[in-house]
């Protein structure tokens, strides 16, 4: 505790003039009106993280991946600023809360990471045996610097998937149908646990998927989680639950994690994106 | 080896075609090319086809999503985990329905769980609350994914406490009722005991599709372990009861 607050002081004074350039209102700030609106028990249970918020370490990460996002790397020694997040290349500003969505260049359904990866092997040069690619989580990964930093530039944007392409709709609507399916050793699906307000697992408040303004809190990825004192990604959520739920291990970007993705990104739409988020 | 005959020339074309034109919005990375044979992998159905029920299945067990192959501590397969027995298929319906369950489902699932309920030889004795409560307290066990939890290291736990609360000194969820006070309220006659052991080993005997686990059916705790965390709740030096 001591040790991050002092850690916290001069991260504060650097930070003074990286969040003046940012023009959304401030992560906590979006979780305080929520809060005031909901009166939810789930957005308020940890003071302590409310007053982290300011001095994110998730900021720090977010500067890491700026640098990445406009360096010349990899085998093709091109930045990712020509890469397009669904609402044209190099337009980050609002293209994170429209994710996951259908590109045509790939006929596919992709989320942040997906998207992400696909930019860094087609632009970049990399291929799956890199460890730019292979290695998704942890603070000191490439993906989840550019992942942080993507995602920032929606702050406080209300989520909108696109649901107009048939695999859009397939992909969301195949999430609702696994979010109801138990199974595994606890006979356990996400409705288990997602959908009561106010439910507790011993201490802590559960978000309800049926209530938009605690969902919105409970998707806001990257967000840095201080029982692991690491940022961590939406993909990175979706195999803690899994492996919670004795289920088997989930690949990267697959089908599955795509489909739980744009069900639970639907879930949400309209509430704002709390970003970078701070958790448990 | 393909025959160089004319017929299955024109066949293996096809096959490869459409194996091309596949394998371009497929999830791995290597490109099918026209001149290869036939491989045995199905092509991938189309997803916009399919019920959301039917592509959820296939994306669970067929699109490669899973390590189905990972070994469970059971000496099972992540398949196994994730194939659905009759109680899981009928709770799932009753879940996606968005609606509470009718009588005649009920009574059906009830049936099949009540046909699962294996007795203690001996018959049904408390045993030790003080391992009870830790059984309580304890979510070890089963878990697989990125981080397997290792059974040679210690006996697997209820992980009561996740969703009952049960003893003043410690915070338990909501999730189900709150069993402070058990065996107090209740007493300790055979019948309650027959009872808790029931709901134990397999809630959905009373309880049709409840989000409880099938604690001693899908074999969480042995029977031992149930016996143990039935003292802590009927115990009366158990803190359960003070």
């Amino acid at each position: 505790m001591i040790k991050k607050a002092l850690c916290a002081l001069p991260l504060a004074l650097a930070l003074a003039g990286f969040t003046s350039a940012h023009a959304g209102k401030a992560p906590e700030d979006i979780l305080d009106e929520l809060a005031a609106k909901s009166k939810s028990a789930y957005l308020v249970q940890s003071p302590q993280n409310r007053m982290m918020m300011p001095d994110n370490p998730a900021y720090e990460v977010i500067e890491e991946g700026e640098k990445l996002w406009k360096q010349k790397r990899g085998p093709k020694n091109a930045t990712l600023e020509q890469c397009d997040f669904g609402k044209g290349p190099g337009v980050l500003k609002g293209a994170y809360v429209e994710l996951p969505r259908y590109f045509p260049d790939t006929g596919k359904v992709m989320d942040l990471e997906s998207r992400l990866v696909h930019c860094m092997k087609t632009l970049q040069g990399y291929t799956n045996d890199d460890p730019q690619i292979k290695q998704r989580h942890g603070n000191n990964t490439d993906v989840m610097k550019l992942m942080s930093y993507i995602a920032y530039q929606s702050s406080g944007m209300p989520w909108n998937p696109p649901m107009n392409h048939p695999l859009e709709k397939a992909y969301r609507d195949a999430g609702e149908a696994l979010f109801y399916r138990r199974a595994g050793t606890l006979d356990f699906n996400c409705a288990t646990c997602h959908t009561t307000t106010g439910g507790r697992i011993r201490a802590s408040v559960l978000p309800n998927v049926k209530n938009p303004m605690e969902w919105t809190k409970a998707i806001s990825w990257p967000a840095f989680r201080t029982s692991q004192e690491n940022v961590r990604s939406s993909q990175h959520r979706v195999l803690e639950c899994l492996w919670q739920m004795r289920y088997p291990n989930i690949r990267p970007d697959s089908d599955v994690m795509i489909a739980y993705i744009s069900f639970w990104t639907d879930a949400a739409r309209g509430q704002p994106a709390i970003l970078p988020d701070l958790k448990r | 080896m393909i025959k160089k005959t004319p017929i299955a020339a024109v066949v293996a074309a096809t096959a490869s075609l459409a194996l091309f034109t596949v394998g371009c919005t497929a999830t791995g990375d290597k490109p099918a090319t026209a001149a290869q044979p036939a491989q045995t992998q199905p092509a991938k159905p189309d997803y916009t086809k399919m019920s959301a029920v039917e592509l959820a299945e296939y994306m669970v067990l067929q699109s490669g999503s899973y390590d189905l192959a990972q070994p469970t501590q059971e000496g099972t397969t992540g398949r196994d985990r994730l194939v659905q027995d009759e109680i899981q298929k009928i709770c799932t319906d009753v879940a996606r329905s968005g609606k509470e369950i009718d009588n005649k489902t009920a009574d059906k699932v009830v049936a099949l769980a009540q046909a699962t309920i294996k007795y203690p030889e001996g018959g049904i004795k408390l045993g030790d609350w003080k391992k009870g409560r830790d059984i309580a307290w304890s979510g070890f066990g089963f878990r697989t994914a990125h981080n397997v939890d290792d059974h040679s290291r210690g006996a697997p736990g209820g992980n009561c406490y996740n969703c009952h609360q049960l003893g003043p000194d410690r915070t338990g969820g909501n999730l189900g009722p709150s069993l402070a006070g058990y065996g107090k309220l209740r007493g300790t006659s055979p019948e309650m005991l027959k009872y808790t052991y029931e709901v134990i080993y397999n809630p959905h005997s009373y309880f049709a599709c409840t989000n409880m686990p099938r604690i001693g059916a899908k074999g969480v705790l042995t029977q031992q372990q149930i016996l143990d965390v039935m003292a802590y709740l009927f115990d009366p030096e158990s803190p359960v009861n003070k």
